[in-house]
């Protein structure tokens, strides 16, 4: 009895679940109250309800429990390095001349959105497997293309994701588990093919992307022994106020700075060297597709762990939001719509122009940086629409679905606390409390690109149908 | 710990005779107020830059923003000791009681008459707009709107109570009530200033003010805010802040200079409050003036 | 052109800072019109005037700010509310409380605040169990509001916390006083040394508010719901609950309140008693008295009984209170009042317990009474809709309810019931409860004033007199006006009773006919 004499003792300090109304009362009383904010879990859905309560069942909790252990520390302990560069036709696995790798879940070319179809038939160009982008399309509509998730691949694709055979692509080695994960080069910002942009100054850029740019990072990195330590950068980056999808200023400085003595020391000429600075120096997004391969480097690692809710892939073909839970092994996808972005837009756009949310970079929030981290970054708050406590809000809520935080990766502003990992499907529905992802925004029609960004949530479909699989798979 | 200055003879009263608990109601730069477990009225703590009033202390600071203090922090008073939660405890000690006694209504009213010209004419010229004197640029209709509902409605009151129809002048009375903008809204700050005129003792109007001002309290409690209405009802009664007295006696005397110094303080009282207050002291003499059978 | 609202509640700035916060929202390029004002009716009824009405600003109070703006569209006002909010957390920042973190689960806010130490469980039943559970499982004590929840998930609950030593008020518990606090419907009554452990929620509210008008006050109030003395529950709650307040040093009284328990239970339950070391009254309303008295409890057979048994165990001197004898005069005054027809009681009550009480009373002199409580399943109402002889209707009972809020909230079944009952010319007497405290309607007599007084002047027409009781439940303390209520009943003419017992018995003896 000794807790009722303690409360009898003190006064009551109370957590106030449902009316508020009581909450007012007991403030006016002069107690303490925290007043939570409760929806109904699974949005009152019986057979959510029931999973979650089979997963409170002692036996399979703790079975839960420890796989989820694992595969947060399976995150954690990943430490992604960047070995090298390469043409993707050289180590992509499953890569031909006429594959075309793309953002999100599985789609077909019918099914695609306009920057997608933009992004593909520039890619098929590029390639040269077509003159223009009309017959492009034809040849995209023929079955001869081969169209794969960037994901079933070891891969992330930035925005539309199209990822081609002659394109180059970071190597990311997981020093930790041994795995690798691929992603092709920022090609910078605006108009460019990922955004669904494709005219002759985007393929232009493309080839010399193949030409120059690419061969002297892949020599470049052919003389750096050691790699480099991506795990470190991205925390270094977080302290100077990068939250590593949105804003990648600081990112972009220290990989480039790490780059540059071996750029140096390659055979090419003073020009061409000079023009990879320019382009580097020319937008701050460079160093962007790289923080997602490292995430996918690690998440890679925590995937297929039997029994486990955590969720290790969050990705967007432009039509449909797909996600991917380490208990469910390989390629099984749960999808719902994709969502709008809201954000600022650049002038002249409306927010009707919008393409829905599209990439695979929300792999960043799925390994607990981009949104998850915006308390780390207070300069670009008014992209996302709101105040510096809003962006610490942000930050804070998702601690609320993630299973516990990366001590390796940390925000000062929040005395230190570890970046939010571990993305648990049960307490997504439990409190329905969705992952903040922060993005940019395409336009909606093939060939324009970049028009804004903004944040935006993934579709609560897609957990419910992950917690249903689970739920039976879980035994 | 920080000493009171001087306070409310009542207020120190009730902390002397009771058992006095409260909370921390709401937080301002220079003022806090409790609200009384007991009784229920609200209670104000303010820096000593402002002036003696009903149910008020003042202390001996600057501001009241330094201590953390937050709204619901606990109140209570232990002999001569007033603790709000461990931030803040005021020692009352070295306490001046202060009484706030209206004076009487002048058997000449000459002087008077002259004076409130005076007045009527200062306050049209330097009184703050918003409330009860129009802006000559409105910036929204909610406050063009105001400024005639308020005009309107203290026209109709005039016409009844100089005529003496008290039952029919206390429905534009009320419809004042909670009138404005402003966290004491100008229809209660002019009230106010009404309240207080007819509380003067030997004023034509007095044996009415009983009826007028119980009544409209009545109504008032549901009709604006907390604090407003704690002020109309020490109005009700003649409990007016220091600065509203002085500009009474001020009233009374011939001193031109002491006149717009007085004035000059109530018209800095919040935003347009003390200009809304100063209307209303203007609009309860001159309908005392006139309900006396002596026309202005 | 658009308007758009937003209310903050109970928010206080002085009038400089508003002023200029209104000139800077009216800077906001977004913006056509800003306005920033207190909510109080008058303002309200100058935005009627200038076209700014929206159904927000018609739902503010008096203490509420309201910011409305105008602007072209949704998206801009949208940005302008953004903006206008950055003005005032700017003003704010620096005074952010606790409060202002959220929380979404239980786990998460008991496990930030490791201070906090109950749980207010107020969801739909369908949810409620597992919510207890969690903040059992984080070892708070949970007050459970919610009904609509199987005895299954009772009985499991209360186990749980019999086991961890935690109290598990409710499900459908309503009232709890803990620690000087009023929790969910309860009225601010003195501190004392009485303590009540009480399965019907306006029973304990009643018996605290004699208690303190008799200038005593209460240690602890716990609610056990409505369910625990039943067969199934076993009384877990009522026994745990008695054990604490014979722990707790400030208790020196106790008394217990529910309807008649079930037989085991209440063995169970007398059987605790009679090893208690604390004097304890007992009423189970309509209970039996010789097996109370047996177990060496003090046996109470209405509530201000119980309150003053339970006073004067306390150390009262009998002498010095004012116990409110029945009015003898005013009975017979009435009775000439009413014609042979008028003959009934009309018992409408928001106060199950109230209800219960009442009809009791009336049982001891008639056989005819009716109602939606009735144990006895002959004299339960056959139609809700419709009265029969005495009839007792408690409005609080689902059937009544339909979705809607409880009648201490939302006065409008009841008032409907009232407007008929008042036109039955075999209608000796209406009574009622209006209950205040925490929780309950703002005005429960105002709700009901307009009415009344229609009602009598309608009854006068036709050449009857309407006999109407009210009761006022609360304290001089709540945060309602309580001599205000009273002070609106006599205003109507209404029999102002001094406790739900005088209510009872005086509705009972006005329609006594020929003694």
């Amino acid at each position: 009895m000794s807790r009722i004499s303690d409360l009898f003792k003190s006064r009551p300090h109370v957590i106030n679940v449902g009316i508020e109304s009581f909450k007012d009362d007991l403030l006016q009383q002069g107690s303490e109250v925290i007043h939570l904010e409760w929806t109904p879990p699974g949005r009152g859905n019986p057979a959510l309800i029931a999973a979650l309560d089979k997963f409170e069942n002692p036996a399979i909790l703790e079975k839960i429990e420890e796989a989820n252990k694992l595969a947060v520390e399976r995150i954690i302990n990943s430490q992604p390095v960047l070995i090298g560069y390469d043409q993707a036709i050289n180590c992509v696995p499953g890569m031909t001349k006429t594959t075309i790798l793309h953002a999100g879940p599985p789609i077909t070319w019918d099914k695609m959105n306009g920057p997608m179809k933009g992004a593909v038939t520039g890619a098929i160009v590029f390639e040269g497997l077509a003159k223009d982008v009309e017959e492009a399309a034809k040849l995209a509509a023929s079955g001869e293309i081969t169209f794969s998730p960037c994901h079933e691949h070891n891969c992330v694709g930035s925005m539309a994701g199209v990822t081609s055979a002659s394109m180059f692509m970071h190597i990311v080695e997981n020093k930790t588990y041994g795995n690798i994960a691929y992603t092709n080069l920022s090609e910078q910002l605006a108009k460019i093919l990922r955004m669904g942009a494709n005219d002759q100054s985007v393929i232009d850029r493309l080839i010399w992307m193949r030409d120059v740019f690419g061969p002297i990072l892949r020599d470049a990195m052919r003389l750096n022994p050691n790699g480099i330590d991506l795990r470190l950068m991205l925390a270094q980056a977080l302290h100077m106020g990068d939250e590593c999808h949105n804003r990648n200023v600081a990112g972009t400085t220290l990989l480039i700075q790490a780059l540059t003595p071996y750029i140096l020391e390659t055979d090419y000429t003073i020009q061409q060297k000079k023009e990879v600075f320019e382009f580097v120096a020319s937008s701050d997004y460079f160093s962007g597709p790289t923080w997602m391969a490292m995430a996918k480097c690690a998440l890679d690692a925590a995937h297929g762990i039997e029994n486990s809710t955590v969720v290790t892939t969050m990705a967007r073909n432009g039509v449909e939001f797909g996600i991917r839970v380490s208990g469910m092994p390989g390629n099984t996808w749960f999808t719902g719509p994709a969502q709008k972005v809201i954000g600022p837009m650049f002038a002249g756009y409306k927010p009707e122009d919008s393409g829905l949310d599209i990439g695979d970079s929300a792999i960043t929030e799925t390994y607990g940086f981009g949104g998850f981290a915006m308390a780390t970054a207070p300069a670009i708050v008014a992209l996302v629409g709101g105040t510096p406590d809003d962006a610490i809000g942000y930050t804070t809520k998702m601690k609320e679905i993630t299973t516990t935080e990366n001590p390796n990766v940390t925000i000062p502003v929040l005395d230190f606390a570890g970046l939010p990992t571990g993305i648990d499907v049960r307490k997504v529905i439990q409190t329905g409390i969705m992952p903040v992802i922060n993005t940019a925004i395409a336009h909606k029609d093939a060939g324009i690109g970049m028009i804004g960004a903004g944040i935006t949530y993934p579709p609560v479909e897609a957990f419910e149908k992950a917690m249903l699989a689970l739920s039976e798979n879980i035994q | 710990m920080i000493n009171a200055i001087s306070g409310d003879s009542d207020f120190i009263k009730e902390m002397n005779n009771s058992l006095f608990t409260g909370f921390v109601h709401s937080t301002f730069n220079r003022t806090l107020n409790i609200k009384c477990f007991e009784s229920g009225d609200l209670f104000t703590i303010a820096c000593r830059k402002l002036d003696n009033g009903p149910n008020t202390l003042i202390v001996n600071v600057d501001n009241m923003k330094s201590g953390k203090i937050e709204v619901n922090d606990r109140v209570r008073v232990v002999k001569n000791l007033l603790f709000i939660g461990d931030k803040l405890t005021i020692s009352m000690d070295q306490i001046n009681e202060w009484e706030g006694v209206l004076p009487s209504y002048p058997s000449n009213e000459e002087i008077l008459k002259r004076n409130v010209k005076k007045m009527k004419d200062y306050i049209n010229l330097h009184g703050v707009g918003g409330g009860m004197k129009k802006k000559i640029i409105t910036e929204n209709p909610f406050e063009a709107e105001v400024s005639n509902m308020l005009e309107k409605r203290t026209y109709f009151l005039m016409n009844e109570l100089v005529a003496n129809r008290i039952s029919s002048a206390l429905p534009h009375a009320v419809s004042l009530v909670g009138l404005g903008p402003g966290l004491t809204p100008s229809g209660d700050d002019f009230l106010t200033g009404l309240f207080t005129i007819l509380n003067m003792k030997n004023s034509p109007l007095y044996p009415n003010k009983k009826l007028i001002c119980e009544e409209v309290l009545r109504k008032a409690k549901t009709l604006t805010n907390d604090i407003s209405y704690m002020t109309l009802k020490k109005a009700a009664i003649g409990k007016v802040r220091e600065s509203l007295i002085t500009l009474l006696n001020s009233l009374l005397i011939e001193d031109d200079e002491d006149l717009i110094l007085s004035l000059n303080k109530l018209l800095n009282i919040g935003s347009s409050s003390g200009t809304d207050i100063a209307y209303g002291i203007v609009f309860g003499m001159e309908a005392t003036i006139r309900a006396g059978g002596k026309v202005c | 052109m658009l308007v758009q609202a937003l209310i903050k509640p109970n928010t206080y700035f002085d009038s400089v800072s508003l002023m200029s916060l209104s000139t800077k929202a009216n800077q906001i390029e977004e913006v056509e019109q800003a306005i920033i004002a207190m909510g109080t009716e008058m303002n309200k009824e100058v935005m009627k005037n200038v076209g700014l009405m929206t159904p927000e600003v018609e739902t503010a109070g008096a203490s509420d700010l309201i910011i409305v703006v105008k602007a072209t569209t949704d998206e801009l006002c949208e940005t302008a509310f953004e903006r206008i909010n950055e003005l005032f957390t700017k003003k704010n920042s620096g005074k952010k409380g606790k409060n202002d973190i959220k929380y979404s689960t239980i786990s998460s806010a008991a496990g930030s605040n490791p201070e906090a130490n109950l749980a207010i469980i107020a969801v739909n039943g369908a949810y409620a169990a597992r919510e207890a559970k969690k903040a059992l499982e984080n070892d708070l004590h949970v007050m459970m509001f919610s009904d609509n929840v199987s005895v299954e998930d009772e009985i499991e609950l209360k186990k749980l916390a019999h086991e961890k030593g935690l109290l598990m008020m409710g499900p459908d518990c309503g009232t709890a006083i803990i620690g000087n606090t009023a929790l969910c419907f309860a009225n601010a009554v003195r501190k004392g040394n009485i303590g009540i452990v009480g399965a019907s929620g306006t029973g304990s509210q009643e018996v605290s508010v004699r208690i303190h008008e008799f200038g005593y006050g209460i240690s602890q109030l716990i609610g056990t719901g409505g369910r625990d003395l039943k067969e199934e529950v076993g009384g877990i709650m009522m026994l745990d609950g008695i054990q604490a307040l014979e722990d707790d040093e400030e208790t020196k009284v106790i008394v217990v309140v529910s309807k008649p328990p079930a037989p085991s239970v209440e063995e169970k339950v007398l059987a605790k008693i009679k090893t208690c070391k604390k004097p304890v009254v007992v009423w189970f309303i309509g209970g039996n008295e010789e097996k109370i008295t047996e177990a060496g409890a003090h046996f109470a057979k209405m509530s201000k009984e119980a309150a003053l048994k339970a006073v004067l165990l306390a150390g009262a001197d009998e002498s010095k209170l004012n116990k409110r004898a029945l009015n003898i005069p005013l009975i017979e005054e009435v009775r000439t009042k009413l014609t042979p027809e008028q003959k009934y009681i009309r018992g409408l009550f928001s106060g199950g317990t109230l209800a219960d009480e009442a009809m009791h009373a009336a049982m001891e002199k008639f056989d005819n009474v009716y109602s939606n409580i009735q144990r006895n399943p002959e004299y339960r109402l056959k139609d809700r809709y419709t009265s029969q002889d005495h009839t007792f209707i408690d409005f609080g009972d689902d059937e009544y309810t339909q979705g809607k809020p409880h009648p201490m909230i939302d006065p409008s079944t009841r008032l409907e019931r009232f407007i008929q009952e008042a036109k039955d010319p075999s209608v000796g007497v209406i009574v009622m409860d209006f209950v205040i405290g925490y929780g309950a309607h703002e005005d429960p007599v105002g709700a009901f004033l307009p009415a009344i007084i229609e009602a009598k002047q309608q009854a006068e027409q036709e050449g009857r007199h309407l006999e109407i009781i009210g009761y006022v439940l609360g304290t001089e303390l709540d945060p309602q006006d309580y001599e205000e209520q009273i002070n609106k009943l006599l205003a109507a003419e209404v029999t102002h009773a001094s406790s739900m017992q005088n209510a009872g018995l005086l509705a009972r003896e006005f329609v006594v006919k020929g003694e």
